[in-house]
């Protein structure tokens, strides 16, 4: 068969057209598409917000990558946080506001632990899926189906890293008394419910056990008591102002026990840039960390860095990550922005997150996290398993530098 | 013995920084009528000018030269472009200066979380954690130069009060501000510079706390609470109730947890308060 050159050219025209027409109409109905609305509530303002906006940060870099990629099942993602001003009573009123009157598709989860409790409570009434750092584990008993710690940030898991280091010293040089003090809320609570049990199976006796409401306004009677009662192992259950006056008294009163024990002041930057030297050698515990080998940390690091002037990605920033990569997995295995499917789904299979692999149980937990860091140098550094170590501990403490 | 004097002595230290954040705070609500929620914010704001300094090499003691006539001028013009205009309008002063001064300490926490990050920062210098040993007692640097800072500071203003005519002044306004006017004293000269003396002394508290305590935009809610007990508890306008006031929560707070559990340590303080209130109920110094 001969095909005029009329013919010809209209054959490769209409080819042409038909090879163009799916990209124009894939681009332009993805660019028009609805997007994917995520909302939640973070501290940017107020008491906690020096850790929200951290949070927050991790969403937004979050979306942004998503939007990158193509979407969320091929539309884009736009993300709403609203300030609660550090108050749960807001974070709970504005989640409600999100939910019944901008009617976002998605939550994201809120912080801290009080907040995230308090909307678990809300979003149980609503059915939607909800991931964050939880309450702590009083949180994750009240039968919720719908919240998920993805991962968690649980008190009472703090310090099996910091344990399981402290158990393979040799017994005779561990340390034999232990002190602790604890700031008096469910953050500071939640951290101290292990310590009675950690303490026994290291059988060190714990011989103060004190607890305080912030804010605090004096570390040293009870840093002199503690070294009064000769305790060489020092827990201090606090936040980062109260974490400062307490290192700074146990200096002044020139304390030096075998290791210090911090659950939260140190999981911020400013433990090692604001406070410096004399920050070194305090032991806490993570569940993520930047040092840690999964996909998307070496990324995540890079981000910080280039765009915050930070050597590592802050843990927070990697926790708001962790928790958006957690629903975007769930939604897209399960091709579906209704949350029954979700919450279904949630609980049959495993995530691949920068957090490593989760999987959830029952009470919307994955399992426990083993990880154990130690301030050294300024630099928060991994000291347990012994497989994840980035740098050896140093142990027993140092004196304080003058 | 050794637990109990580390304990008096640390809280005296302390309470005496609270005393200074109270001063100033007292003398405006008890000359002016204001009660000036903003105070704390503004030695927040202090405190940052301090870490500015400290990052360049000044000793936060050095900055005292920059924050104190700095903060004078602010509280000048916190008088003249705020206060006043709200007096003029009418009104109860007293509460609508509190919602007004409420406002601006939130607005003055987000400028400052708008230009330093809402994240705590802390002042570090070559004296911090170190200390002074008498004995069995180790005293911190920074606790005795924030309490050498609050007893210089606040001994000025009670001289000032007492021993000089402008503050003789202040005093016949805040005692009769009719009767002032009557004998001629210019009563917008007279709050304007009570306003500067208060506002520069938030910036000496300032610099106190920043010495010892971390510090981010929010700190201000926190320090607040100490206002206002030593406030109330020393008695409005009272500079020797405010210096009592402090020594006293800062001595029973540290004593009582060598007694009890730290935790009823508040409530061993706020009960001793409260009974101290129902006996005197305008605070321990106020006529």
């Amino acid at each position: 068969m001969r095909l005029s050159r009329r013919q010809v050219l209209k054959s490769a025209a209409l080819g042409a057209g038909a090879l163009a027409v799916p990209r124009v109409l894939t681009h332009g109905a993805w660019a028009q598409a609805r997007p994917i609305r995520l909302g939640g509530t973070l501290p940017l303002t107020g008491p906690f917000a020096d850790t929200g906006v951290w949070v927050e940060r991790g969403y937004r870099y979050w979306a942004e990558k998503v939007n990158r990629q193509g979407g969320l099942l091929g539309r884009p993602v736009e993300v709403t946080i609203l300030d609660d001003a550090s108050s749960v009573d807001r974070a709970v009123s504005l989640l409600e506001r999100l939910i019944t009157v901008d009617r976002v598709d998605l939550i994201l989860g809120g912080y801290p632990g009080t907040a995230a409790a308090a909307q678990m409570a809300l979003v149980e009434r609503y059915r939607k899926v909800y991931i964050s750092m939880g309450g702590h584990m009083a949180s994750f008993r009240r039968g919720f189906k719908f919240s998920f710690g993805g991962p968690p940030l649980m008190g009472q898991w703090w310090y099996e890293g910091a344990w399981r280091w402290l158990s393979n010293i040799p017994k005779a040089q561990r340390p034999t008394r232990a002190a602790a003090i604890t700031v008096n809320n469910p953050v500071g609570m939640s951290a101290r419910e292990s310590i009675q049990d950690g303490l026994k199976r290291l059988e060190i006796p714990l011989v103060m056990d004190e607890l305080y409401d912030l804010p605090l306004a004096s570390a040293e009677p009870l840093v002199s008591r503690a070294r009064a009662l000769g305790a060489d192992m020092f827990l201090a259950n606090g936040f980062f102002p109260d974490g400062v006056l307490t290192m700074r008294a146990m200096k002044a009163l020139d304390y030096n026990p075998k290791v210090i024990l911090q659950a939260i002041g140190t999981l911020i930057p400013e433990w090692v840039t604001q406070l410096g030297p004399d920050g070194d050698y305090v032991v806490s515990g993570t569940a993520i960390h930047h040092r840690l080998p999964y996909p998307g940390i070496a990324e995540l690091n890079q981000v910080a860095r280039e765009r915050w002037n930070l050597k590592w990605a802050p843990l927070y920033f990697l926790f708001g990550y962790a928790w958006a990569q957690v629903l975007q997995q769930a939604v897209e295995a399960a091709k579906s922005l209704s949350h029954a499917v979700l919450v279904r789904y949630m609980r049959e299979t495993t995530f691949k997150t920068i957090a490593g692999e989760l999987r959830f149980d029952e009470r919307g937990l994955p399992a426990p996290y083993e990880y154990a860091t130690q301030v050294i140098n300024g630099e928060v550094e991994l000291i347990w398993p012994p497989g994840r170590r980035s740098a050896q501990p140093v142990y027993p403490k140092p004196p304080w530098r003058r | 013995m050794a637990q109990v004097l580390q304990a008096l002595v640390t809280g005296l230290l302390t309470g005496s920084v609270y005393a200074l954040l109270g001063a100033g705070f007292s003398l405006i609500w008890g000359v002016a009528h204001v009660i000036n929620i903003v105070h704390p914010a503004l030695a927040v704001g202090a405190a940052y000018a301090v870490y500015l300094l400290a990052a360049r090499g000044v000793d936060p003691l050095a900055s005292l030269a920059v924050v104190v006539p700095l903060f004078f001028l602010l509280g000048v013009g916190f008088y003249e472009g705020v206060i006043r205009p709200a007096a003029r309008r009418g009104g109860d002063l007293v509460l609508v200066s509190m919602v007004l001064t409420f406002g601006l300490a939130a607005a003055l926490e987000n400028v400052l979380a708008a230009v330093w990050g809402p994240g705590p920062r802390v002042v570090n210098v070559a004296y911090t954690g170190r200390a002074v040993q008498l004995g069995v007692l180790a005293l911190p640097i920074t606790h005795l130069a924030g309490a050498g800072l609050a007893t210089v500071t606040i001994a000025a203003l009670y001289l000032f009060l007492h021993k000089t005519f402008p503050g003789k002044a202040v005093r016949a306004v805040w005692q009769n501000p009719e009767g002032a006017a009557l004998c001629a004293i210019n009563l917008r000269q007279v709050t304007s510079l009570t306003y500067g003396l208060a506002i520069a002394s938030a910036g000496v508290a300032g610099v106190a706390l920043a010495l010892i305590y971390s510090f981010s935009p929010a700190s201000h809610l926190m320090w607040l609470v100490f206002v206002f007990l030593v406030v109330i508890v020393g008695g409005v306008g009272s500079l020797v109730g405010v210096v009592v006031a402090g020594m006293l929560v800062g001595a029973l707070t540290n004593l009582s947890t060598l007694v009890i559990p730290f935790a009823w340590a508040p409530f061993f303080l706020f009960a001793s308060l409260g009974v101290l209130l129902l006996l005197r109920p305008t605070g321990l110094f106020r006529r």
